[in-house]
């Protein structure tokens, strides 16, 4: 190989590399990791970049080099030297890859196996049930209260037992960078350690039916333990709240239609029309609500399908559900039958 | 196609002599096949009331039963008797004396002959081909869907079940109809030409495994006119959502039956060929390395492939049976799907990869003028790849909640499995450097694979790193990396094997310059459209979603427009092809001056290959060498090959 080859070479890795180098470092990859498990998992991503960068610079120095020095007219009849092989280069090149993955591989292990216990004293314990599509966080620590949404105590490591009601579902929070399925026949667990104070969203990636890309709810980090301790105890003696407060609080919005509360989402019934539904079910308003909350396989419009969480009743205090039965009933008042998008 | 008609063989063609009045519905073809499939159906019908009223089930008329019975597996029976797929054998088995073989069902020489049951393996290459791209515009369409719905947060266009049943159709179609059988059908084509030899082991065996892939692609196509849609649970099909969708995944579930039985009887077919029909003097380290990409990747589908088989044949008597493989509910065991699915599935991605390499190394020995780098080696990694190949499969299940200690032994070997892919690319890179490199089109599609490739690979290694795979699994950076491996890697490598050998199979040249513009129009819409969806994937964006977070829009909006580039891109392939077979210049026996055998035989080549048998004499790479040959053919078939063509 002639000097000038071994100049080109370098000049191109060395700009695929900080072409490469540009990318990894311009576009926002990941955010900030708001749990420790998260700021392990980024030290990993970013050592594992920098290999995948050096390979990339490489395999593209020898390609385009290779294809400006090498290129000849198409009804040029001559052919390459007969070269077969060159043991020492296959030997580098097996014996350098190895010991890459390797150095992957040890890397990964130390921060699955630090990722997969508490890193604080004291750690909180949460139950998670899953199914479709809702989630419900149980406390233990407070009286196993139930919440749809995920308190957590910043510092302070969480141990999630997850459970699905159904098929499976995986609760994930990109900031945590945590990720786990839910299965329905045995308990899962995944550890948690937030850093950050703030609502981060709580997302289901494994595709679980009609309402997978709905299936959402939020974590909220509170910065001390005085916070969380009230924020949890509000929850479990929630104050009286207004029927629209409790619609949107509950998530419904995600889901459907209702002009009072300016949503707007076509997955479940449209709300605007309730009486006109409730008198083709045949049903008094208030009664055919209040069913189609609690139970809500027990009548279904043809034009729907059964997608509606089945754990609102021991979600919502029966003082809150009056409320929001009464605030629905006062607000799709639409008598012509409409369903699902009907 | 082939003008190359042989008379001596007497060929008694339907077309020619044809049958007589009510002898045109006895015949076999698909006005037998118009009365025989209602006859199967009813057949399969009775056996299900029948037994349900044996044991006086109720209802009587359960239509998901008789769906499955009587539309999904004896009606396609029907169809393959009527069309004659059994003919021979069924003869045989009633006892009939066994008929002297006098070829008529062998080659072509109308486009008629493409629609029925052929035993040559270039036509059946060139249905497979035909076939295959049919799909692959049929799942590249259903993408282009899912992506206008995805253009703008928010729901369009579809509905979520609609969604949803793209998303699983799509990939069941490119992976099941596409990619898997589009190697078949090239490697039919190629693979007994370049063994010297006449056929394959087994052309009825040929004939039937092709006539089941349309079968497989219109049950699939066929499940959105069934009650509830087409199935919608991913092609994952993972119980047990699986379990409590409605019909359509029934449809599933059968289709991948078929296609699979279509797979296994291939291999088998390749296997037998390879094992036994090698011309004298090739061994098997004189054997090109299409040919051995094509011995390992038979290998992995007759090992993998009953095992997806037996995961769909549990869900759908989980479903129509009511027995408990899967269902918690009895005891069933979920995560047990998973092992068993991903035990065929991540094999699979080899059998949808190996052949590829086969390519490559051809196209990259042939268009830079130089032998292999370390050809045993390359074989060898081949090798390595498939033993490796069955033990890393419970990678796809980190976050699935399986025995923790499983981890870290899937992590390693499957972090072993890129040193020899990376020998590969290496060898690759070296067989080119220091070449003549013939910047043709097969070529650039190989530039392409190779970088797209590297880029697919790199982030398998992400994913392979546990706590990185924590992070982004069932995210759109699994959607970039899979279109990577499978699109920047496979599909790309097919477009280049087509190319490759379009002269071989048409006897016309394809289009240097509009091949050209394929290439750059779909590496730049490949690029666009897949690489950001690494970035959304990574900040937060999950996969399978028919609606997204508002701050992902701008990606979304850019990777849409992006999509709608690349499927168009593909029209010029497809004018291309059509333009260049009807009218393309007629294609020398030898265009690229290769040492292999299939180019030491006219374009296209007569109906039985060879006049007379090959003698291998060299490795089949010797360029560079004056005079090198691979083989040998008789003196009296040189004068077929034209005279600048013979290497001296």
């Amino acid at each position: 190989m002639g000097r000038r080859t071994v100049l080109q070479l370098i000049v191109v890795g060395a700009l695929a590399g900080a072409f490469a180098t540009a990318v990894a470092l311009l576009i926002p990859w990941l955010g900030d990791p708001a749990s420790r498990e998260g700021e392990r998992i980024d030290q990993l991503f970013w050592f594992t970049i920098w290999i995948c960068v050096a390979v990339f610079a490489v395999v593209a120095a020898v390609l385009v080099v290779a294809l400006l020095n090498f290129r000849v007219p198409l009804d040029d009849d001559r052919d390459g030297p007969p070269i077969h092989g060159n043991t020492k280069l296959e030997i580098i090149w097996t014996a350098v890859p190895a010991v890459l993955v390797t150095a992957i591989s040890v890397f990964s292990a130390i921060v699955l196996a630090e990722n997969g216990k508490a890193s604080s004293p004291n750690p909180l314990h949460v139950n998670v049930y899953a199914q479709q599509f809702a989630w419900t966080f149980e406390y233990p620590e407070f009286k196993n209260v139930k919440l749809p949404t995920l308190f957590l105590e910043k510092g302070r490591s969480v141990k999630l037992t997850m459970r699905s009601r159904d098929v499976i579902h995986s609760f994930w929070v990109p900031e945590f960078r945590q990720k786990q399925d839910l299965l329905p026949d045995q308990d899962t667990t995944i550890w948690i350690t937030p850093t950050k104070t703030g609502v981060f969203p709580v997302i289901c990636t494994e595709l679980c039916g009609l309402g997978h890309a709905a299936m959402r709810t939020q974590a909220q980090v509170f910065a001390t333990p005085a916070l969380f301790a009230a924020a949890m105890r509000k929850a479990a003696n929630p104050p009286q709240q207004s029927g629209l407060q409790i619609f949107n609080a509950q998530g419904c919005a995600g889901c459907h239609t209702l002009t009072a509360a300016k949503a707007t989402q076509k997955i479940g019934p449209n709300l605007d029309n309730l009486a006109g539904d409730a008198k083709r079910a045949g049903k008094p308003l208030a009664e055919f609500i209040h069913e189609s909350i609690v139970s809500p396989a027990a009548y279904i419009e043809k034009s729907c399908a059964d997608a509606m969480p089945k754990n609102y009743q021991e979600l919502i205090p029966s003082a809150q559900l009056d409320a929001l039965v009464a605030f629905l009933a006062k607000s799709g008042t639409k008598t012509e039958p409409r369903g699902c998008g009907e | 196609m082939t003008a190359v008609a042989e008379p001596q063989h007497g060929a008694v063609h339907e077309t020619g002599g044809g049958p007589r009045g009510w002898r045109h519905l006895t015949a076999p073809g698909f006005l037998r096949a118009a009365w025989m499939m209602p006859l199967f159906w009813l057949f399969g019908l009775g056996v299900v009331l029948f037994f349900r009223w044996l044991a006086d089930y109720e209802p009587l008329w359960d239509w998901e039963v008789i769906t499955t019975v009587a539309f999904l597996t004896t009606m396609p029976f029907g169809f393959l008797a009527g069309i004659g797929a059994f003919d021979y054998w069924a003869g045989y088995v009633i006892g009939r004396p066994t008929p002297e073989e006098d070829h008529s069902s062998h080659g072509a020489t109308s486009w008629r002959d493409y629609f029925r049951v052929n035993t040559d393996h270039k036509v059946i290459g060139v249905q497979y081909l035909a076939t295959t791209f049919f799909f692959f515009v049929v799942g590249g369409l259903m993408a282009m869907l899912m992506r206008a719905e995805l253009a703008r947060p928010g729901l369009q266009e579809t509905t979520p079940q609609g969604f949803n049943g793209y998303v699983t159709t799509h990939a069941a179609l490119m992976i099941f109809l596409f990619i898997i059988p589009a190697f078949a059908g090239l490697a039919n084509f190629v693979v007994p030409l370049m063994l010297g030899a006449p056929d394959m082991a087994f052309p009825r065996l040929n004939a039937l495994s092709y006539w089941l892939l349309p079968i497989a692609g219109i049950m699939l196509l066929g499940s959105f006119f069934a009650p509830g849609g087409p199935p919608a649970a991913g092609w994952t099909n993972y119980v047990p959502l699986s379990e409590t969708q409605p019909w359509g995944n029934i449809f599933f579930s059968m289709a991948v039956q078929w296609a699979g039985a279509s797979s296994i009887m291939t291999a088998l077919n390749f296997l037998v060929t390879i094992i036994t029909m090698r011309a004298p003097g090739m061994t098997f380290w004189r054997m090109p390395l299409l040919v051995w990409a094509n011995f390992t990747t038979s290998m992995l589908v007759v090992v993998a492939t009953p095992f997806i088989a037996a995961s769909q044949f549990f869900v759908m008597f989980d479903r129509v049976m009511h027995t408990h493989f899967f269902d918690p509910a009895g005891g069933g065991y979920v995560l047990g799907y998973q092992h068993i699915f991903w035990f065929y599935s991540h094999p699979a991605v080899y059998i949808m990869m190996l052949p590829g390499f086969g390519i490559v190394s051809e196209v990259v020995a042939v268009m830079a003028r130089k032998p292999v780098f370390g050809y045993r080696l390359m074989a060898l990694s081949l090798m390595a790849i498939l033993v490796l190949g069955f033990s890393v499969w419970a990678h796809h299940m980190f976050v699935a909640g399986m025995a923790p200690w499983l981890r870290v032994p899937m992590m390693v070997t499957s972090m072993i499995i890129a040193v020899p892919t990376g020998i590969k690319i290496f060898s690759w890179l070296a067989t080119m450097w220091d070449g003549r490199i013939r910047l043709r089109t097969p070529f650039l599609f190989v530039c392409g694979f190779i970088s797209m490739f590297v880029l697919g690979g790199l982030s398998g290694i992400m994913l392979a790193a546990v706590p990185i795979d924590i992070h982004v699994s069932d995210t759109y950076f699994v959607v970039a990396h899979i279109h990577y491996v499978l699109f920047g890697g496979s599909v790309f490598t097919i477009f280049a094997g087509v190319y490759f050998w379009f002269p071989k199979m048409t006897g016309r040249m394809y289009d240097e310059k509009l091949g050209r513009l394929h290439f750059w129009l779909t590496f730049i819409g490949f690029n666009a459209t897949f690489f950001p969806m690494h970035i959304i994937g990574d900040q937060g964006m999950p996969r399978r979603v028919s609606d997204y977070a508002d701050r992902f829009a701008n990606w979304n909006l850019f990777i849409s427009i992006s999509s709608f580039f690349l499927g168009a891109s593909t029209l010029v392939f497809f004018y291309n092809v059509i333009k260049s077979w009807r009218s393309g210049p007629p294609a020398p026996a030898n265009p690229w001056n290769a040492l292999t055998l299939e180019w030491q035989v006219s374009s296209p080549p007569p109906v039985f290959n060879f006049d007379t048998i090959p003698q291998v004499v060299g490795g089949p790479y010797e360029y560079g060498i004056p005079g090198a040959r691979h083989a040998v053919l008789e003196p009296e078939r040189m004068h077929e090959v034209a005279p600048e063509e013979v290497r001296s």
